[in-house]
């Protein structure tokens, strides 16, 4: 059976501000129990994410990125649909996309909406390294909007 | 579109079947023929200083974490690791649920590669519009049938990692003198189900590269394009026989005309490898001591050597497992040996595939890997301690020395491409010789020079998860004073 929303924490907690994603899952999961928002971490990438795109009706992803063009702690919001970079048409990150795109070209049940936080990062390569302030105190904001992606109707 | 050759800049922008971001830079000269091309992937920083103080134990679950990609070879090779660390050895049933859960895992890599990082280039073509590189034009040349068939191979495959190691993308099973957990009658059963499913898998796949690849004679003539192809010295892992081993054995080189250079034990790969520092790069080379850093060029003569699966295949004298062996036979008689054509890495690839699933159904079926005794207690004083596997791109080398209580005061690791380095480096090189040399720069002919650098699959500082619009890997075109001539976008 399909859950109703997921949310997917991506990053990874030993490496700077990539810990960013998994950080707001293991907050989010403190407020929702299972049955209400079923809450995943990953570190993984690529097709991996396969496992995480299907049986499930909403999916909020969290996410830092390195556009290189907005300040570190800049969230970006972004619906699938608003990504005009499935495979086949032009560019696209790896693994989410791609794991979205062929999940649903082979017939899976995919997420129907899907929602990608994405934070803007200063360093995704330090292990151990700190997180950047700005990445850091973006966290509340990151959760507020999660919370109202997982409220909405 | 390209404009006048003064103002051009090259982004190459869905190099996404790569994890991460990397940067090609290929210089013109004043007649705007390739001068010099370098590469450069993003690494993680910091590795050692992250160790330090840590106890040995925590290694295995750490290192996983490193890579996105493969944490099951990282777990692998920390483990290893461990074991010399301790001066202890699994029993067998420890041993061989090790050599299990990690053929698995080679299967399910290997198999995703084939299909949706490598197809995009030899299944849909190298030639074929960038817009259908990808996994829907993997799944609109093979069917959706091949596609379904591919995904549901690799999730039975997952679930048995996660059954024996405890989470596929995080396993955490294995400990310095074995594993944590038996496997049962039942679990038993479950593999030997999945892995006979596996050989046939693979079998087919062999198939498929066969009628799309080897029908194919532009595939097959860019296979053995010299502009693909390097005469290294290479180096892996072999077995007692001299076969092909992911998991244990020795490391062996042989030369580019194919004769052992040299074997040794993994714990003594620093008196054989060093690393070479250029000024360009933050990237360190490695080369072989023995003949040592004579620049990025091939031959007898220099150091530069290769791993991965064609430098697998080039280093031992026959695979391990009945069918593996046939294929191997077939793909020796067609290119030679030693190989030395990069894309050969593809085909080489499928060959592995069908051993690891052949292995995986060997060890399934042997009555010991029940066996309840599954760990030797270490009680060794710690001090030093090497690890090494193959991973699916190629050596891995994990390095660690501790105090007396075990906590970490130095650690190394060599990962698969810091080995292949210098070899990517000069194929990216050759291949925008080879390829943009007085023509018209197109998106197909500068897809050549990235497939010479995906053939290896470099593992990159795979930490972002790029959004779409981002650039994973950039091409720039330059003149002799650096500055950039084009730009080609495609959206």
């Amino acid at each position: 059976m399909s859950a109703r929303v997921r949310v997917l924490g991506l990053g990874n907690e030993i490496l700077a501000d990539d810990a960013l994603g998994i950080l707001a899952a293991r907050e989010l999961a403190k407020l929702f129990s299972p049955d209400q928002v079923e809450v995943v971490e990953s570190s993984e990438s690529g097709l991996h994410l396969l496992d995480h795109v299907t049986n499930v009706r909403r999916l909020v992803v969290i996410d830092t990125v390195q556009t290189g063009h907005a300040a570190p702690g800049t969230i970006f919001e972004v619906r699938e649909q608003d990504v005009r970079a499935a495979p086949g048409t032009a560019a696209h990150g790896t693994g989410l996309f791609d794991a979205l795109a062929l999940a649903r070209k082979l017939g899976f049940d995919v997420a129907q909406e899907v929602t990608i936080l994405a934070v803007e990062a200063a360093d995704c390569l330090t292990l151990g390294g700190p997180m950047h302030p700005a990445v850091a105190a973006a966290l509340p904001q990151v959760m507020e909007q999660a919370k109202a992606l997982i409220a909405a109707p | 579109m390209p404009e006048s050759t003064s103002t051009r800049r090259i982004t190459i922008d869905p190099i996404t079947r790569l994890e991460g971001h990397g940067k090609i830079d290929i210089f013109l000269d004043d007649e705007g023929q390739v001068e010099r091309a370098w590469f450069q992937v993003p690494e993680l920083r910091g590795f050692e200083k992250f160790a330090q103080g840590r106890p040995a134990e925590d290694m295995p679950q750490i290192t996983s974490r490193i890579c996105g990609v493969c944490p099951t070879a990282h777990h692998m090779a920390a483990t290893r690791a461990l074991d010399n660390l301790y001066k202890v050895t699994p029993p067998p049933a420890g041993r061989k649920i090790r050599e299990l859960v990690y053929s698995t895992f080679m299967t399910e890599d290997h198999a995703l590669h084939f299909y949706f990082l490598g197809g995009p280039d030899f299944v849909v073509g190298p030639t074929a519009p960038p817009a259908e590189r990808n996994v829907l034009g993997v799944i609109a040349k093979v069917g959706i049938d091949v596609g379904k068939k591919v995904i549901s191979m690799r999730r039975r495959l997952r679930e048995l990692t996660s059954l024996a190691a405890g989470k596929a993308g995080h396993p955490v099973f294995g400990l310095p003198g074995g594993v944590a957990k038996r496997l049962t009658a039942a679990d038993q059963v479950r593999f030997q189900t999945v892995a006979a499913d596996a050989v046939e898998f693979a079998q087919f796949t062999l198939e498929v590269f066969e009628n799309v690849v080897l029908k194919n004679s532009d595939y097959v003539n860019l296979i053995l394009a010299d502009f693909f192809t390097h005469r290294t010295h290479y180096m892996g892992l072999v077995d007692d026989h001299n076969q092909v081993n992911f998991y244990d054995g020795s490391l062996r080189v042989v030369s580019p005309e194919g004769a052992e250079t040299v074997k040794f034990a993994p714990e003594k790969y620093l008196d054989y490898i060093a690393e070479h520092v250029e000024p360009w790069s933050y990237m360190k080379f490695c080369y072989l001591k023995s003949p040592g850093w004579k620049g990025f060029t091939d031959g007898v003569e220099s150091g530069v050597y290769s791993v991965a699966p064609m430098a697998r295949l080039n280093v031992a004298d026959r695979m391990a497992t009945p069918l593996a062996q046939q294929a191997y036979e077939k793909y020796i008689a067609t290119l030679g040996k030693p190989v030395h054509h990069t894309l050969a890495n593809h085909w080489a690839r499928v060959i592995e595939l069908l051993y690891a699933a052949e292995r995986m159904k060997e060890l399934a079926d042997d009555p010991e890997i029940i066996d309840p005794n599954v760990r030797t207690i270490p009680t060794a004083v710690p001090t030093e301690g090497v690890g090494v596997v193959e991973a699916p791109r190629g050596t891995l080398i994990h390095h660690y020395q501790t105090d007396e209580r075990g906590l970490i005061t130095k650690a190394n690791l060599i990962v698969a491409t810091q080995n292949n380095a210098a070899r990517i480096a000069m194929s990216v090189e050759k291949a925008a010789k080879g390829v943009l040399s007085g023509k018209q720069v197109t998106e197909g002919l500068l897809n050549m020079v990235e497939m010479a650098f995906r053939a290896y699959d470099p593992c990159l500082g795979c930490a972002t998860h790029s959004l779409p619009g981002s650039m994973p890997l950039e091409v720039r075109v330059r003149n002799r004073n650096g500055e950039t001539l084009s730009i080609l976008r495609r959206s």
